[in-house]
């Protein structure tokens, strides 16, 4: 059983669980009296229509690219961040608050700049609290990060409607933003942003971070045993702030990147599962960046083709949650079904030695 | 009318890696004391569980009482009176004794107080002195043993299997132990010991049944046991004789001490009470003791990962008594835990990694910032070729290696780590007896080199053959300080059991 | 004042009604992560059971179905094919999330104006309800309400006075006990993760039928969560759980309070925010002193 095997069976069964899900999604389409294959065909087609439509695939997988790091590098050190959503909407707050006060004012590129510092800082402060609560009162990291996105949110709607809220008070968002603090487009003719590049330059980093590094290192070690760990030198403590700093700060930076480079603006209930999504790549991605990026490509087509289904058809666009959740169990199911095959095999291959031994 | 109870015939059974018994075939009969002699691995645990019906077998038969059986769970083996009490006691800690007895033994609405009032009685009849309402988690170990031992008996089993029952007990408790088995065996019933340890074996036992490598080598009656025979079956070929220099560091200067270290808690008595003692270099300390009195939270101290109430800890001149972990292992103290799985090594990291987790801070394994992977792997792969350790490579998880090989990288990281000092905590548990051979190797070799040594185990003939000078530690107070040729084993039992000097056996 | 309270012990009763059933599952030392998805589709199979056949009895049964069809997809991923209890929860709720939107437009399309079904109707005790204050708080409740009053210490007696319940708390602890003892940890891990699913479907449908006769997305807006919370820090006992769910009824209640008082530069989204920041508070102060040992672990043995 050679590596080169090995991975070839990840992939396939992979594969084959990514295509069960996908299939099982819209089997239940003939209860609508849609034809099922003409739709998973128009699914296909409309993914890949024009030069725009695919460059939306990677607008939208930008920001689950950055979720999906900050849900997995939290779970390398057997953390669970569950509140990545809320640290997304922070990042978001912190960068148009930034972005509309300092807009005009000084050069624009300054402007950017501070915008994303301070996003990216606002989502890494949260995480830090968590990770301190979690630290010095043992409080349930799982508990408290999901309960913060709900109190997030509730304080995002509250700034809206009064302090951050556009000037014609018709909808709950803010005003735009000046076009001179957007994140510039990098390929022609599609809405691919600077953001993009970004987001995947974060994933190379967080890979090198977590494979390459001494601190990667003691985070990988404090997940696996902190109690080892701590035996040798390595506070779980410490490794636990730091590592829901950097998972909101990522989270936080996913929020800028969609403010400056996407929407230009707040707007309530803004991209309101890409934390979620997130978990579900980080899971479909086996918690390493560059599976992750590969996930993220996947559920950014699926979220194009889906949208753009939805509105060719009667397709309802809730179809792309139905995709999400039956991959994410079956991609589960399978690294199940694999180890048993694996065991299975192995004994097999010892009562063939056995007998001839 | 000398038909065994049980019969196991050409019983064979595979995991996924290894073959854990080959064509073993065993018979047990009424009134026998049989012990299973043999290694880590042999495959005594294996066989036994089979017959308990937590493994299934993969060939053979079970006959009882001359009947072919199919035992396919704990409750059917229950059902024919054979129970097993494992080295891991099955006890739910935060529930009380009668409620882990009756566990999976009663139906419907429990009347607590009248179940409690059946189990004392039961106690006393054999003279255990358990409480029946008292919480398991608050028992001693040997008592938590006697209240597996009336969980068979509650359940009427006639054969009583026992998987290292002596390991957690001071030598008094074994006796009292053993004095039960007579009894019982008298009353027609049969216990199987599985065992390592040959002195408790030739106590007891009426036949002795050795395994190696999955198979019976051989089975000998208790009149014609001889221990060095035996020793020579379990293992295949002899060991080498170890010299150890015992005494003679006493003239060296004092490389470590300690002075009145105290850990004390609110409202419960303190772990640790007055502990002072020195070590000079190229010294071995054996603190002998039961588990539970303080031993680990000594070495916890020692090592900085556990603060301390009172008192000093002084390594080479310098106080370390409140420094960070990291601070400890950086002024050369190294750390052999007891508990490897937990404590010792991230078992799903390779080799290489865990040679690292003690020195991960610092420049001696960066370049350009970047973990230098190539120096790390050059240096493991030496550790391995160095110690022997069979691994095709640095990268391999370590879970995927013997206990033996676990060790041998734990015990290299340690020799590595420790240049002032090393602590062995129960370094040869669960070792065969190659690798427990080679683990006292290391030990005197460290000594030799002049490193102060503080070797932490239940096992007395280890303690005896190692240590300088012996310490025992009783509730947290040191009950004594001896060399060995002063003392015998049944003089250190009875500091280890609380008996002060002066007094006598009760 | 009075009616606020009443509302209280209202609008505590599916909090409860989830604990009850977390709790039960955790003493087996099962996380119920998939909470949040039993609480959605069991407002949603409420929902459409009630309306398609006008009859709030066939609503509560369709959740009740529906939780456990929830509880067993959890249930057998994680007992029998041991995937990690969060990452698997947090499937099954993405999951649950798009079956529940996909299926209501299969079933109802896109309608105009929001499909209604009558709630739960308040049963006054007979006699006890026209006590002046405590009448009107404790006895003027719905059905389901006094169901859960009864449930709750008979939960209580059964884990401490039946065999069934210390065989549930023991596996919690240490199923390895429990195998030896020849009972099979899945079996019970499994029924005791059903049990948790009944109800929660019923306390989803709740939501649904009990309280605002419809169905929305957001209708349940993480209080699987909230149950789930409780059932921590009611040191999963059923009685304190309770307790801790007349807590949380109450913020609730306040909260429903002040948003009808209108809003102006008043924060009512703290309010609304308030059931979140108080659970986050309590798991801050309140330590897990009590959690059965292996909670959250997978049984693994070799056979």
């Amino acid at each position: 059983m050679t590596q080169k095997t090995r991975a070839a069976e990840a992939f396939l069964s992979t594969f084959l669980a990514i295509a069960a899900g996908l299939v099982l999604s819209f089997a239940f389409l003939p209860f609508m009296g849609i034809n099922p294959l003409s739709s998973f065909g128009l699914l296909f087609s409309s993914m890949f229509s024009d030069r725009y439509t695919i460059g939306t695939i990677f607008v939208k997988a930008a920001p689950l690219i950055l979720t999906a790091l900050s849900f997995a590098i939290a779970y390398r050190a057997s953390l669970f961040n569950i509140g990545a959503q809320g640290q997304f909407y922070m990042g978001a707050i912190c960068a148009v608050a930034v972005t509309l006060g300092l807009q005009n004012r000084i050069p624009a590129f300054l402007v950017i700049f501070l915008a994303g510092l301070a996003g990216s800082l606002g989502g890494g402060a949260v995480g830090a609290l968590i990770g301190f609560l979690k630290a010095k009162y043992h409080a349930n990291e799982f508990l408290v990060s999901m309960m913060s996105t709900y109190v997030i949110a509730e304080l995002m709607d509250y700034l809206l409607r009064t302090f951050l809220r556009e000037k014609a008070k018709d909808y709950l968002q803010t005003d735009s933003i000046d076009p001179s603090t957007w994140l510039p487009v990098i390929v022609g003719k599609t809405s691919v942003h600077l953001g993009v590049a970004f987001a995947v330059a974060a994933a190379l980093l967080v890979w090198v971070l977590l494979f390459k590094t001494q601190v990667g290192f003691r985070i990988r070690a404090v997940g696996l045993n902190a109690e080892a760990a701590r035996m040798c030198g390595i506070r779980p403590e410490t490794q636990c702030i730091l590592t829901l700093f950097i998972s909101g700060f990522l989270a936080g930076f996913a929020g800028f990147i969609e403010v400056n480079g996407m929407q230009h603006m707040l707007i309530t209930g803004l991209d309101a599962d890409v934390g979620s999504y997130g978990i579900g790549i980080a899971i479909l991605g086996s918690a390493n960046p560059i599976g992750i990026l590969f996930a993220s490509v996947l559920f950014g087509a699926l979220k194009t083709g889906g949208t753009t289904l939805g509105q060719v058809s009667n397709v309802p666009a809730s179809i792309i949650d139905l995709m999400e959740g039956f991959v994410m169990i079956f991609v589960l199911i399978s690294y199940f079904v694999r180890h048993k095959i694996s065991l299975s095999r192995t004994k097999r291959l010892l009562g063939k030695a056995v007998k001839h031994g | 009318m000398d038909q065994p109870v049980i019969e196991m015939l050409h019983i064979t059974k595979r995991f996924s890696k290894v073959v854990a018994n080959d064509d073993v075939s065993l018979s047990i009969r009424k009134g026998e004391v049989v012990a299973l002699l043999g290694e880590n691995g042999a495959g005594k645990s294996t066989i036994m569980k089979i017959l308990y019906g937590l493994y299934r077998a993969d060939e053979g038969v079970i006959k009882v009482d001359g009947v072919p059986h199919r035992i396919g769970s704990s409750r059917d083996a229950i059902r024919f009176g054979i129970s097993m009490i494992q080295q891991n006691f099955s006890l739910v800690p935060a529930h009380t004794v009668t409620e882990n007895i009756i566990l999976g033994n009663c139906r419907g609405i429990v009347n607590y107080g009248q179940k409690e009032r059946e189990i004392s009685a039961l106690a006393k009849t054999y003279g255990f002195d358990v409480p029946a309402g008292e919480r398991v988690r608050n028992l001693t170990v040997g008592a938590q043993q006697k209240v597996e031992i009336l969980k068979a008996l509650y359940l009427n089993a006639r054969v009583l299997i026992m998987d290292e029952p002596t390991a957690v007990l001071t030598p008094q408790e074994t006796d009292r132990l053993m004095e039960f088995v007579r009894q019982y065996v008298q009353k027609g019933n049969s216990v199987v010991f599985i065992t390592h340890k040959m002195r408790e074996v030739m106590d007891v036992s009426t036949r002795i049944v050795i395994m190696r490598g999955g198979r019976i080598c051989g089975t000998v009656k208790k009149e014609d046991a001889d221990e060095a025979v035996l020793s020579r079956m379990m293992i295949g070929h002899s060991l080498e004789h170890l010299t150890n220099p015992v005494g003679g560091a006493g003239e060296n200067p004092v490389g470590f001490s300690v002075r009145n270290l105290a850990i004390r808690r609110k409202n419960e008595p303190p772990l640790l009470e007055n502990i002072s003692f020195d070590v000079h270099k190229g010294e071995i300390i054996g603190f002998a003791g039961v588990s539970g009195n303080g031993q680990q939270e000594l070495c916890e101290a020692i090592c900085g990962a556990r603060p301390v109430t009172e008192g000093s800890v002084v390594l080479d001149g310098r106080d370390i008594t409140h420094l960070t972990v990291r601070q400890h292992i950086e002024s050369g103290i190294g750390y052999v835990v007891s508990d490897r799985l937990r404590y010792g090594m991230v078992m799903n990291m390779s080799i290489a990694e865990n040679l690292l987790l003690k020195e991960s801070y610092g420049p001696k394994w960066k370049k350009h910032g970047l973990l230098d992977r190539k120096k790390l792997n050059r240096y493991a792969a030496e550790v391995i070729r160095r110690y022997s350790v069979k691994a095709s490579d640095p990268s391999v998880p370590c879970w995927s290696l013997s206990g033996g090989n676990q060790q041998k990288i734990v015990v290299a990281r340690e020799i590595e780590t420790g240049k002032k000092m090393i602590l062995f905590d129960q370094p040869t548990r669960g070792l065969d007896l190659g690798a427990l051979h080679y683990v006292h190797k290391t030990i005197l070799e460290e000594k030799a080199k002049g490193k102060c040594i503080l070797l932490v185990s239940t096992d007395l003939s280890e303690i005896f053959t190692l240590s300088d000078r012996i310490v025992v530690l009783y509730r947290g107070k040191i009950a004594g300080i001896h060399r060995p040729s002063e003392v015998d084993a049944e003089k250190i039992g009875l500091l280890m059991s609380g008996y002060r000097k002066g007094e006598g056996k009760r | 004042m009075v009616k606020l309270l009443a509302n209280a012990l209202f609008m505590s009763t599916p909090l409860i009604l989830g604990a009850c059933g977390e709790v039960v599952a955790e003493r087996t030392g099962m996380m119920v992560t998939a909470v949040e998805g039993i609480f959605l589709f069991g407002a949603w199979g409420g929902f459409v059971g009630a309306y398609l056949t006008k009859s709030l009895s066939v609503g509560f049964l369709a959740a009740i179905a529906c939780g456990v069809l929830v509880a067993l997809l959890y249930a057998v991923t994680t007992i029998h094919m041991q995937q990690n209890q969060v990452v698997m929860g947090t499937a099954v709720n993405i999951l649950m999330t798009g079956i529940c939107e996909f299926f209501y437009r299969v079933i109802f399309g896109t309608p105009l104006e929001p499909l209604t079904v009558k709630p739960l109707p308040v049963l006054s005790v007979p006699l006890l309800s026209g006590i002046p204050v405590l009448g009107t708080i404790l006895f003027r409740q719905n059905l389901i309400t006094y169901l859960t009053w009864v449930l709750v210490p008979a939960v209580l007696f059964l884990l401490y006075r039946t065999s069934l319940g210390l065989t549930l708390r023991s596996t919690g602890e240490n199923p390895e006990a429990v195998d030896v003892a020849g009972i099979s940890v899945s079996r019970v891990r499994l029924l005791a993760v059903l049990f948790a699913g009944i109800l929660g479907g019923i306390a989803g449908a709740y939501y649904s039928i009990g309280d605002i006769g419809m169905y929305t997305t957001s209708i349940i807006s993480g209080r699987g969560w909230i149950a789930f919370a409780i059932c921590f820090l009611g040191n999963w006992n059923p009685l304190l759980a309770l307790g801790a769910g007349v807590v949380f009824g109450t913020f609730d209640a306040i909260g429903v309070y002040v948003k009808s008082l209108g809003s102006g530069f008043f924060p009512s989204e703290l309010f609304t925010a308030l059931p979140y920041l108080l659970t986050i508070l309590l798991t801050v102060v309140r330590r897990r002193f009590n959690a059965p040992a292996k909670l959250g672990t997978a049984y693994v043995k070799e056979r």
